[in-house]
């Protein structure tokens, strides 16, 4: 049965319309193809954002997480991860998710009279053990890694 | 140049553009609502966030902004679906959207990026009404939709970037890759006079359908990747007559008249759109959710924006129809937060947080809402 009502399809698009169009496409399927590619010079390699790397939910190694911070009467006192944030975040900060380290270091450096904030991943994959320490107050994070036979690399990052 | 403009702007067959965006904004108005809600407890708990871009600094989203977005970007997308969409309807669901999983690193599923995407090409797309698509038995109409190419395109660099990290890590890259190339010729069926090209192009379109029955991928990507491929992959005789009994009821609804001017009918339509515009977010009071109500206000402004000068400047009845496909949308979230387990899970997933942070009193309250919400 055919509708006595019709409605004419939308009208092919002038020259000015595709040059205008035509750019757009440029960028937005250039963009597409960089953005991917960008993950051959990321610095966290666990970050595969926006790369089409990983399409499912990827098994991350079994760590064990713990922080400490260090106080101005220089002692050490030891913070539980659970009890500060979501436990979500502790999966990225056991995935090594370095904005998300960084960003948990920083916020036990908020605490007034912390000198020095650590996080260890104590995983069970190559890598071992990881130790993030940031000294606060200063300009630049400070990442030393280091796995079960010793220190392995260290590393100085813009905060 | 003439290949480019014949690649983008070459004629599709309208049904394929129609279906797409339909189904997407469905879609996602009820992967939002089931499966990105009941996640929102995790937001803003114990002050701490990283967003996915620099551009939201410190800012800490809480549940209620969170769900409110969810809220606002749900509704207006399935009022969308639900009647004639409007360019900056579509516009305010693809800011929503991606406000809603950038906002924080808590959301990591790739295939949301890959939706933002979608929705910003379609604020590009021919905003068809069914009659335009569907309004001839045996005619599938056909038209320039180079935003819908722009869809096929970011499909087949999807898949093109799987095929290319699978080959890198050695595992088997050829289906990715085939579907990558089936994409990137998909939008050239509707023009070509080849009969051998419209006999193989639904036969490539089983590639993605098989690579996701196969292979499992978060959430509901597999689900929306096998119904777009079926909308851009199907003949298009098979597509028109699918989509013909789909808008079946639509197509014999009462034709607006299109004579101009304020009068009467125009006043009495202009009343009862904005008593319709009132009405139908307060449904949402009864969701029960942080920030719902606000989001779901916030849909009736921009449903207001959307109208525009149609409100009050002539006496068509689609500002109506756009109020009752609002309507319809918050009913549809009303009756999904009822019906699924979704808010439930928001409190148990809440009470469970503020227990483990030692927060005794938020606890007992929404431990309570927990139990009223057990099914």
């Amino acid at each position: 049965m055919s509708s006595v009502h019709t409605e004419p399809p939308p009208p092919p698009p002038n020259p000015d319309i595709r040059r205008r169009s035509g750019l757009f496409i440029a960028g937005f399927v250039a963009l597409q193809f960089i953005i991917p590619l960008t993950y051959l010079v990321r610095e966290d390699r666990a970050d595969d954002r926006f790369t089409w790397r990983v399409t499912a939910a990827s098994e991350a190694p079994t760590c064990e997480t713990t922080a400490e911070i260090l106080t101005s009467e220089d002692v050490e006192v030891a913070v539980s991860p659970e009890s500060t944030v979501h436990r979500d975040w502790i999966e990225l900060l056991r995935r090594d998710r370095r904005v998300v380290v960084e960003a948990f270091l920083e916020k036990q450096c908020e605490v007034e009279g912390v000198l020095e904030a650590t996080l260890v991943n104590t995983c069970d994959d190559a890598q071992g053990v990881r130790h993030y320490q940031l000294r606060c107050g200063g300009e630049r994070a400070h990442l030393r890694l280091s796995n079960a036979t010793g220190e392995v690399s260290a590393r100085t990052a813009e905060r | 140049m003439k290949a480019w403009n014949r690649y983008w702007f070459g004629d599709v067959a309208l049904a394929r553009p129609y279906l797409v965006l339909r189904f997407v904004l469905a879609a996602l108005a009820f992967d939002v609502w089931l499966n990105m809600i009941p996640n929102g407890a995790k937001y803003g708990a114990g002050g701490f966030n990283v967003a996915h871009f620099p551009v939201y600094g410190d800012f800490v989203p809480g549940a209620a902004f969170y769900l409110g977005v969810l809220a606002f970007t749900g509704v207006l997308a399935l009022s969308q679906a639900l009647y004639r969409p409007h360019r900056i309807a579509l516009a305010f669901v693809a800011v929503g959207y991606t406000v809603g999983w950038s906002c924080s690193l808590l959301d990591s599923v790739p295939y949301h990026y890959l939706l933002s995407l979608y929705l910003g090409c379609f604020v590009f797309f021919p905003m068809l009404s069914a009659r335009a698509a569907f309004s001839r038995s045996n005619h599938a109409p056909r038209g320039s939709a180079w935003a819908y190419v722009s869809v096929c395109v970011t499909t087949a660099i999807v898949y093109f970037y799987m095929a290319a990290w699978g080959a890198a890590s050695g595992k088997a890259y050829w289906l990715p890759m085939v579907c990558s190339g089936a994409y990137f010729v998909a939008s050239m069926q509707d023009r070509s006079e080849s009969q051998a090209v419209r006999v193989a192009m639904p036969l490539l379109g089983i590639a993605p359908i098989a690579l996701h029955v196969t292979e499992p991928m978060a959430g509901w990507f597999s689900f929306y990747m096998i119904v777009i491929a079926i909308c851009v992959f199907a003949p298009t005789q098979a597509l028109h007559a699918a989509g013909r009994t789909l808008t079946f009821p639509v197509r014999l609804g009462p034709e607006s008249t299109e004579s101009g001017g304020v009068d009467e009918r125009a006043a009495r339509i202009f009343y009862a759109s904005l008593i319709g515009l009132v009405v139908a977010p307060a449904i949402t009071v009864f969701v029960d959710l942080p920030g719902v109500k606000t989001g779901c206000a916030l849909t009736a402004i921009a449903m207001l924006l959307v109208m525009g000068r149609q409100l009050y400047l002539t006496p068509k009845t689609r500002p109506l129809w756009r109020v009752a496909s609002l309507f319809g949308a918050s009913v549809a979230l009303f009756a999904t937060m009822n019906l699924s387990t979704a808010r439930f899970d928001f409190y148990r997933e809440a009470a469970i947080d503020a227990e483990t942070r030692g927060d005794a009193d938020a606890a007992v309250i929404l431990r309570d809402k927990v139990e009223r919400y057990r099914r």
